[in-house]
């Protein structure tokens, strides 16, 4: 260390700097919060349907009831932890499979690379949301079954993220010393590489929970879940052939709000971790 | 890096595999093929119709035979309207083509032209508002612009029609129906719009910023150019790689977009079929609709491919892409 620049160095502060990272961190924050607090928040069974159809919000339902007699509120929490979920799971997944594939690519190079980046632009070149409605269509997986599904099919984006900035690493000294000294492929990917491009991994986490959010939210709208299963996007149709009565605002709007902050959440997050981590952009952003 | 006969090679083979998996999902379908299908389907099947229909499923040549067949556009027949898988799709399609390349076309080229006036005017209160609204626009997903338009637009004031994509049973002249159609759309449009658009602009003015203090810059302004002519003969040049580039990324993706659009505004295109044949479970039509529509984003990424190579004579040298 010593006076070797430090890229990370005040990082954190400059971070707490930028509106766009301060907004993203406390919109997921406050989402999380929502998720995590939902048995107190709300005392009602989302798949109770006991309650008087249609009725406005009122001190007990917060939201009103929907057209099947479930309490809108406690509908919208489970909706959003369905949503949310779905979201992490394909994104930890993606990127753990973006970084082993990034990093290998980088690290072996020749016939190696040239596979694995030739099957990561056809995968790019294939609408993913097409293999998912025929897979969810045909055998009705579980929702995590298609949460991998996405991610086996959503990696490229992230490998060639990693793998552009891997390539400059592996010619660094370090990388060469530890080479030199009989470090295996295997003790360099794990030891060194990976975690030296770790601000990477933020970056290319945040993109793909925004886009699977986006994804399941799309799914379950067009109605590929199973029907029971809460989610933003299910309740988003469920609520629209009712928009022309008066419901739609305590109906209709709230599951769109929350989808669109959580989308937004993730946005923000990418967008600023962009900024300060890859330096490609560094310089457009500079002003 | 592979050639240009690399790469249709390897698109073909994607292609090829995309077709195989079409043809042995139903296959893998636990249980007998018909029961598996028609089991929890809206329709009901009488025995002359089941007994056809075994007798047309197994006869079945093999995969040689099934893609001769969908080169012949025999996909099948669907279930919920009793028609053929093809006719349904030929007739859907020029919606989808109209609506989703209206709007990218816009996007394209209003981001382009919005980006790159942008970072002209770079550290200006206007290019940092524009770029804080438009950071902000990105994290609206179509769902939701999709019916708070329908909202305010359809509903409250009433001025453009709620869905479909003409208005039927009238008799217009050519003037008239070209101008109901355009009211059709515009919703629809609007919405895929304001999805697209901002990703193109930041794109654009990102890449742009990239190119602006680079010194050929300053030579040609030296010449004597005019302004116009330096911003985007000269620089703006190199931002269309980049924005083609991200359009062969953002495709897939995009179609998942322009599906729930269509939906919303009930829009007669391919994401309202299939959105019906995923209600009815009409799996040929579902079937049809996912191999139709993954071929054509392949073929047009392929095109792209080449498309590369005129934008970028670097890439032309080397026989890479990229």
């Amino acid at each position: 260390m010593g006076a070797r620049f430090d890229p990370a160095a005040g990082l954190g502060r400059r971070l707490l700097a930028d509106p766009w990272f301060v907004t993203g961190a406390s919109l997921s924050l406050f989402l999380v919060l929502l998720v995590v607090l939902s048995p107190w928040l709300s005392p009602h069974d989302p798949h109770d349907m006991g309650y008087a159809a249609f009725a406005p919000p009122s001190a007990d339902h917060w939201l009103g009831v929907n057209d099947g007699g479930m309490d809108i509120f406690a509908e919208l929490l489970a909706g959003l932890r369905n949503t949310l979920a779905f979201g992490l799971v394909t994104a930890s997944a993606g990127l753990a499979i973006g970084i082993l594939v990034g990093l290998a690519s980088a690290w072996f190079r020749g016939v190696v690379d040239q596979v694995l980046m030739r099957v990561a632009d056809l995968l790019l070149a294939i609408p993913a949301v097409m293999i998912l409605i025929l897979l969810a269509s045909f055998y009705r997986p579980s929702p995590w079954v298609l949460a991998l599904v996405l991610a086996s099919l959503a990696w490229p984006t992230s490998a060639r993220l990693i793998r552009s900035q891997a390539l400059g690493l592996r010619t660094r000294p370090h990388i060469a010393a530890a080479r030199q000294m009989g470090g295996s492929s295997a003790y360099i990917i794990g030891r060194h590489m990976m975690p030296e491009l770790f601000p990477l991994y933020l970056i290319a986490f945040a993109s793909k929970v925004r886009m699977a959010v986006f994804m399941e939210a799309s799914l379950s709208f067009l109605g590929l879940f199973d029907p029971t299963r809460k989610s933003l996007g299910r309740m988003i149709s469920d609520a629209l052939p009712f928009y022309y009565l008066d419901v739609w605002w305590h109906w209709l709007l709230p599951p769109i709000v929350l989808l669109t902050l959580l989308i937004m959440a993730f946005t923000f997050l990418a967008v600023s971790l962009e900024r300060f981590f890859d330096p490609r952009l560094r310089a457009a952003w500079a002003d | 890096m592979l050639t240009w006969r690399g790469h249709l090679l390897a698109y073909l083979l994607t292609a090829l595999v995309m077709v195989y998996l079409s043809y042995r999902l139903p296959g893998w379908l636990p249980g007998d093929f018909v029961t598996a299908m028609y089991a929890d389907s809206h329709v009901v099947l009488g025995a002359e119709q089941e007994a056809a229909l075994r007798e047309r499923l197994q006869v079945d040549g093999g995969f040689g035979s099934y893609l001769l067949a969908l080169a012949r556009l025999d996909w099948g027949t669907s279930h919920a309207f009793r028609v053929p898988v093809s006719d349904l799709i030929l007739n859907a399609l020029p919606w989808t083509l109209l609506l989703m390349g209206g709007a990218h076309l816009l996007a394209t080229m209003l981001g382009f032209v919005a980006g790159v006036e942008a970072a002209w005017r770079r550290g200006g209160r206007i290019e940092r508002t524009s770029v804080g609204g438009m950071t902000v626009l990105q994290g609206v997903p179509e769902i939701g612009t999709g019916v708070l338009l329908l909202m305010v637009f359809a509903y409250h004031l009433g001025w453009l029609p709620a869905g479909g994509g003409a208005t039927l049973y009238v008799d217009h002249g050519f003037a008239e129906r070209a101008l109901d159609v355009l009211r059709h759309l515009a919703l629809p449009l609007a919405t895929l719009l304001l999805a697209w658009f901002p990703g193109n602009f930041l794109l654009a003015r990102a890449s742009m910023v990239l190119v602006l203090g680079q010194s050929f810059l300053d030579t040609a302004r030296a010449k004597g150019l005019p302004p116009i002519r330096v911003r985007y003969a000269h620089a703006a040049r190199n931002v269309l790689l980049p924005m083609a580039t991200r359009f062969g990324l953002r495709f897939a993706f995009m179609v998942t977009g322009a599906l729930v659009v269509e939906t919303i505004f009930s829009y007669p295109g391919l994401g309202t079929l299939l959105f019906n044949a995923i209600g009815a479970r009409d799996l040929p039509l579902i079937q049809g609709i996912v191999l139709f529509s993954s071929l054509a984003v392949l073929g047009i990424n392929l095109v792209l491919e080449s498309v590369y190579a005129r934008l970028d004579p670097r890439v032309r040298v080397y026989g890479r892409a990229l």
